[in-house]
Parts: C-alpha cells; sequence; structure tokens
C-alpha cells in the first residue's frame, strides 16, 4: 500500500509533465481504439452485405462443387441434412439451391444465363432476393394454367434480350441426366440493376428448376445463417461432423479471395496501429527515464535505508502503470461517444457502395467490448514493458555514487 | 533430257497408279458394303440408345428414318420428359427440334463434335459417319476371316480423327469394330457391333456400341428393335424442316 502511495505522489509531483504523457496515451488508445473500431465495423459491414445478400455465413455442398460445378454433384438425402440443419441451436435460417448454366432466347436475341432454383419461401429468409426485385412481382410457386412455371431474371439478361415482365422466356441447357433441357417460364420479375452479380441470373422456383435440371429432388447448395457471424467456423466444425460426405464452406471459403484481401489488409492496419502505440510509447519512456534520472539521488537515499532492487523496479512500473491507467480511463470515456457515432451513423460514403440494387451509403464502425478491450490491453502491457528498463536503472544505483550526484 | 526426265515421270506414275487403285477399290467396296447395310436405299428403324455414365443411366427410345446417304431424320419416342424431340439431317447439316418450347436450332459446326442427346455418340457421328469413303484414303489388309481398313482423311477433309480402324468379318460379311484415334495415334474411342440378327431379310448387327476410352464408366449402346429398308413411304418430304416440326 505504502508503495502505491509513494507511486501515485510521485505522478503528481510533476503535474504538467504527467498531464502531457498521461494525454498522449489518452490520445493514442482513442486513435487505435478508433482505427480498429472502424477496420472491423467496415469490414463487418461489407460481410454482412455480402453474407447476407446472397452467399449465407455456410454453404453446403456435395464434393468439389463449389471449385468444379457439375450438373450432377448434388445433395442427394436431403431430409437428413435438413434434420441436421434444424437440430443446430445456432443455425437460423438455411434454403436450398440449384445451378446450371444455360443459354436464354428472348424475341430474337439470345444470351447466356445462369439458371438458379431457389426455394420461395426459405430463400427470402435467407438472403435480400425479396428487396431485389426491382419491377414485377415476387414469383409464385404454381405454374399457371397452361402449365408455365414464373421466373425472375437479372435485369441486365432483360435488357440484352429486350424482355419486360410477363413475357416469355426460352432456356435451353443439359439436364443431369444429359437430355437437353428446354421450357418457356413467364418472366414475374426483374432483379436488381444492370450491374448486379446476378444480372444475367433467371431465377426459378425451385420444383420447376428440379424439373428442368432433371434433378429429382436433388439440389446443390444449401446456404445458412448462423446466429452470430463470428461463430460461423464453430458451426461449421459441427455440421462436418454431422454431415461427413458432404463439404461445409464457411463464407471465408466460399469467398475466399475476398478474405484473404481482407486479411492482409487488416494485418497492415494492425501494423499501423501498433506503430502509433509505439510512437506514443517513446515519449513515455523518455517521460519516464527523465524521472529516473532526477531522482538519483532520492533512490539513492532509499536504497541507503534499505530499499531493495526489487521494489523501486516495482515502484517504477506501477507509477507508469498507474498514469496508463488513468490516461486510458480518460480515454475510454472519451472514446465511447465517439464510437458510438461511428457505429450508429458513421462517415457518409461519396460514392454510395451499390450491392445488387441495395445501396450502402456509410461506412460505419463496430462497438463491441473487444474494440475497447484490446488496445487497453496492448497499450497497459506496452506500458510495464517500457518501465522495466528505467526501473532496473534506478535498481542499479548505488547509493554512495548517488548521493554524490547533482 | 527433260523429255527423258518427263517420260521416266510419267512412266513411274502409271506404273504405280493401278496398284493403288485396286486396292483403294477393294476397300471401297468393303466400306460401301457397310454403308449400305444399315441404310439401304431407304430405312426405316425403332431404335433404342442406352447411355450409361457413372453419374446416370438413361434410355431413349426412338425412330429413325434415313434415305440414301444424306438424309436422316430421328424423333424420340419416349421417355415422355423427351419426346417428340426431332433431329433432321441433310447433307452435312443438322438441326434439332424442341416440340416443348417450339424451336428449331441448327447444330452449328463447333457443336458438331459435343455429344448427341448426351450420348456418346457425336453428331459429327451422325452427319459424316456415311461420308466414310468421299473422305477417307483407305487402305486395306486381309487375312482369312477378316478385312482390316484403314482410313486415313484426305487432306481437305475436316476432323478430328488421325485414323480410323475399320474391321470387317468376311463370312458373314459384317463390321465387327471400328477404332478411332487422334493425331498422336492414341485410340479415343471404339465403336463395336454386337449380336447379328436377320431383319427385313439382311443379316446386320443387333447393337452398336461405343466406348470412349478417355471417360471412364461411360458407354452407349444402340439397339435395333427393329429395321425395315426401301419402304415406300420414306420419300424428300420426310426430311422437310415442315416435318421436323410436325406434331405427331
Amino acid at each position: 500500500m505504502l508503495t502505491w502511495r509513494i507511486a501515485f505522489r510521485n505522478i503528481l509531483r510533476q503535474k504538467r509533465r504527467s498531464l502531457l504523457t498521461g494525454l498522449s496515451i489518452t490520445g493514442g488508445y482513442m486513435l487505435f481504439v478508433f482505427s480498429y473500431s472502424l477496420t472491423e465495423g467496415s469490414y463487418g459491414n461489407l460481410i454482412d452485405i455480402f453474407t447476407l445478400d446472397n452467399t449465407g455465413h455456410i454453404q453446403i455442398h456435395k464434393d468439389d462443387y463449389l471449385d468444379k460445378p457439375k450438373i450432377y454433384k448434388s445433395i442427394r438425402a436431403r431430409a437428413r441434412v435438413e434434420e441436421a440443419l434444424d437440430s443446430h441451436p445456432r443455425i437460423i435460417n438455411y434454403t436450398p439451391r440449384v445451378y446450371s448454366p444455360a443459354l436464354a432466347y428472348g424475341t430474337e436475341k439470345t444470351a447466356p444465363a445462369r439458371v438458379i432454383g431457389v426455394d420461395m419461401e426459405r430463400e427470402p429468409m435467407v438472403s435480400r432476393l425479396k428487396e431485389k426485385v426491382s419491377a414485377g412481382t415476387y414469383f409464385s410457386p404454381e405454374p399457371d394454367t397452361d402449365g408455365y412455371f414464373q421466373a425472375m431474371i437479372g435485369r441486365g439478361l432483360a435488357i440484352s434480350l429486350k424482355l419486360e415482365v410477363g413475357d416469355e422466356i426460352v432456356l435451353i441447357s443439359q439436364g443431369a441426366d444429359g437430355s437437353i433441357a428446354n421450357d418457356i417460364y413467364i418472366i414475374s420479375a426483374l432483379i436488381g440493376n444492370r450491374t448486379s452479380f446476378d444480372r444475367m441470373a433467371v431465377y426459378l422456383p425451385l420444383p420447376a428448376a428440379q424439373m428442368f435440371l432433371t434433378l429429382g429432388d436433388d439440389v446443390h447448395e444449401y446456404a445458412l445463417l448462423v446466429d452470430n457471424r463470428r461463430r460461423n467456423l464453430q458451426v461449421a466444425q459441427d455440421l462436418s461432423a454431422a454431415l461427413p460426405d458432404l463439404t461445409i464452406s464457411p463464407w471465408q471459403e466460399v469467398e475466399a479471395t475476398f478474405y484473404q484481401t481482407m486479411q492482409s489488409d487488416k494485418q497492415g492496419g494492425y501494423a499501423m496501429m501498433v506503430l502509433i502505440v509505439f510512437m506514443v510509447f517513446i515519449g513515455v519512456l523518455n517521460t519516464v527515464l527523465m524521472s529516473v534520472l532526477e531522482r538519483t539521488r532520492e533512490f539513492g537515499v532509499l536504497r541507503a535505508i534499505g530499499a531493495r532492487p526489487g521494489s523501486l523496479i516495482r515502484m517504477i512500473t506501477l507509477e507508469t502503470t498507474m498514469l496508463a491507467s488513468i490516461s486510458l480511463a480518460l480515454g475510454f470515456v472519451l472514446v465511447i461517444p465517439i464510437v458510438y457515432w461511428l457505429t450508429r451513423i458513421g462517415f457518409l460514403i461519396p460514392e454510395p457502395i451499390d450491392m445488387n440494387g441495395i445501396e450502402f451509403q456509410h461506412m460505419k464502425g463496430e462497438f463491441s467490448v473487444r474494440v475497447f478491450l484490446y488496445p487497453m490491453l496492448f497499450i497497459l502491457a506496452t506500458a510495464i514493458v517500457i518501465s522495466i528498463p528505467p526501473g532496473i536503472r534506478a535498481a542499479r544505483i548505488l547509493p554512495k555514487a548517488a548521493l554524490g550526484a547533482h | 533430257m527433260y523429255r527423258i526426265i518427263i517420260t521416266l515421270l510419267c512412266l513411274t506414275v502409271t506404273a504405280q497408279l493401278p496398284v493403288m487403285a485396286r486396292e483403294e477399290v477393294r476397300a471401297r467396296a468393303v466400306i460401301d458394303r457397310m454403308e449400305q447395310l444399315y441404310r439401304g436405299d431407304s430405312s426405316d428403324a425403332t431404335i433404342t440408345m442406352e447411355v450409361h455414365t457413372p453419374q446416370y443411366r438413361r434410355m431413349l427410345k426412338m425412330s429413325a428414318q434415313s434415305l440414301g446417304k444424306e438424309l436422316a431424320f430421328f424423333r424420340i419416342l419416349s421417355p415422355k420428359k423427351d419426346r417428340g424431340v426431332t433431329t433432321l439431317k441433310r447433307d452435312e447439316e443438322m438441326w434439332n427440334y424442341f416440340p416443348k418450347i417450339n424451336k428449331v436450332i441448327k447444330v452449328p459446326p463447333s457443336m458438331m463434335m459435343g455429344a448427341w442427346m448426351g450420348s456418346d455418340f457425336t453428331n459429327d457421328d451422325l452427319v459424316k459417319e456415311t461420308q466414310l469413303i468421299d473422305a477417307y484414303h483407305l487402305s486395306m489388309t486381309e487375312d482369312e476371316s477378316k478385312y482390316y481398313v484403314t482410313l486415313t482423311p484426305k487432306e481437305q477433309t475436316v476432323t478430328v480423327w488421325g485414323k480410323i480402324d475399320y474391321v470387317i468379318s468376311r463370312e458373314p460379311m459384317l463390321p465387327l469394330t471400328q477404332s478411332y484415334f487422334d493425331e498422336d495415334g492414341e485410340k479415343i474411342r471404339e465403336l463395336t457391333f454386337m449380336e447379328p440378327k436377320e431383319y427385313d431379310g439382311k443379316l446386320m448387327p443387333s447393337i452398336l456400341e461405343m466406348t470412349p476410352l478417355n471417360k471412364e464408366g461411360h458407354r452407349t449402346r444402340i439397339i435395333y428393335d427393329a429395321i425395315d429398308f426401301n419402304v415406300p413411304d420414306i420419300t424428300e418430304q420426310t426430311f422437310s424442316m415442315r416435318n421436323l416440326k410436325a406434331r405427331f
């Protein structure tokens, strides 16, 4: 307790110097928290954009369908898969899909298209398909009186084939049994805009797509959402154990290119933050060294009356840590409203990001325990580490030489 | 001097010509008979096609008509899903008709090596198969029971095959196998003729089996359920665009 009091007294002895040092730590902490929050937040936002838009947090395929899609690499015995998905407490929603390339015929032109068969009911619970309808109405699962199913087509396809809502679209593809798939569909809606990733897509109701491609009841993919995006790797592991014959891919694998770019960008960001802290603490180190030099005689006296070297080191470390803690407490109080603002409102992006017809205008931060805690712990650890060399220096002081110094 | 060379040249050329020609003529005669086997002047057949792959097995029943070398017409009878899909071959051109979407689609030259109706036969097999004599140089060896004809493409022939080996049994004179080699001399696929049966008074193999050697587990069988030759109903009209799109 005595050491604490002495340490505290020592901080107050040079009020102005302590204040300036403390403020630089506060500033460093706030900068750290701010940029950390922004990095995590904007990437988190981006991840939410595409996972919730289409990808989902985890996808399930047969074998290497993800890398080498072949129509016959399909998921059979779906009841068993859905049972496993239903029984996992962290999985909120899932949806089956089938895919196939096709040739689409408009009135006079043809264009390559991507057929995507989706479960009408489940798909809107996993992706934003329903929100992306930009003309017409979301399709219905039943064929019309003439036996034609409805389709929703990407706007790009509609433009190049000169098709409108209500027109017929003819699709030709290869069925899973090698037969030539061919059928007519009635366009019920246009999807997204001409830059969307699914601008050349033709969405069909799942049963219609399965019939078209002679897939029986098989599907190519399950996309699913979990309750906490950051837990998806754990859920993926559980599913791999439950469904060993299928390939479970978290979004980190599905969007591997994005994920790797993000990881290296984040690492660059972390390096920058560490650099900020490093520069702040060069100043702190200077202060601590100064105060040790200043107090040479004092330490000499302490040593002479029997203070052990260890307690001197402890005292100096405690001083620095205490100063850092006070500064961090101040920084914490000051940065909370800033991060809160960043998370709630965020920066306005001059050019809004358009994700398939849904606009994102703000760059936002992340408001979470880790955003505040990690920088705090890192700064405290640094404070302790950099106070040790001056401490050792103090501990090595010889009373005789010290008492003779000025 | 100049004249002597010309004369010599002429002599050597004319001396070799009959030898080459005689062999080629014999080979031609053999191949021609084989080609005639399935065709007659005109033919009307019911065919079952079985496609085996590691992923699926598929069976198609179809009717097939032909007239001469140039005209052929196929119509799928079952399964129900594919019923009415029709293929028309005229000279070296080919069209498919899909009744469900009411569209005639010409098979472009780039798709000629593509699978016909998901089988191991290519579109090209249907179109060019009948042109062997015109498009290939023939050479032949024979032993007591078989003829071995080697077909190499003529310079102007557009084909992916570097060589076709055709084995024909002498008695009865029926085809046995055709082996297709690529330009590096590697065997790519084999067509086997099996189980000769008598149809309309004519003995011919009832099963054709195509096995691609570069695709494991793939195999297509064509089984002749029935075939009639020289059918008077089959005329040029059978091979018209109108008939291609006709309801039946």
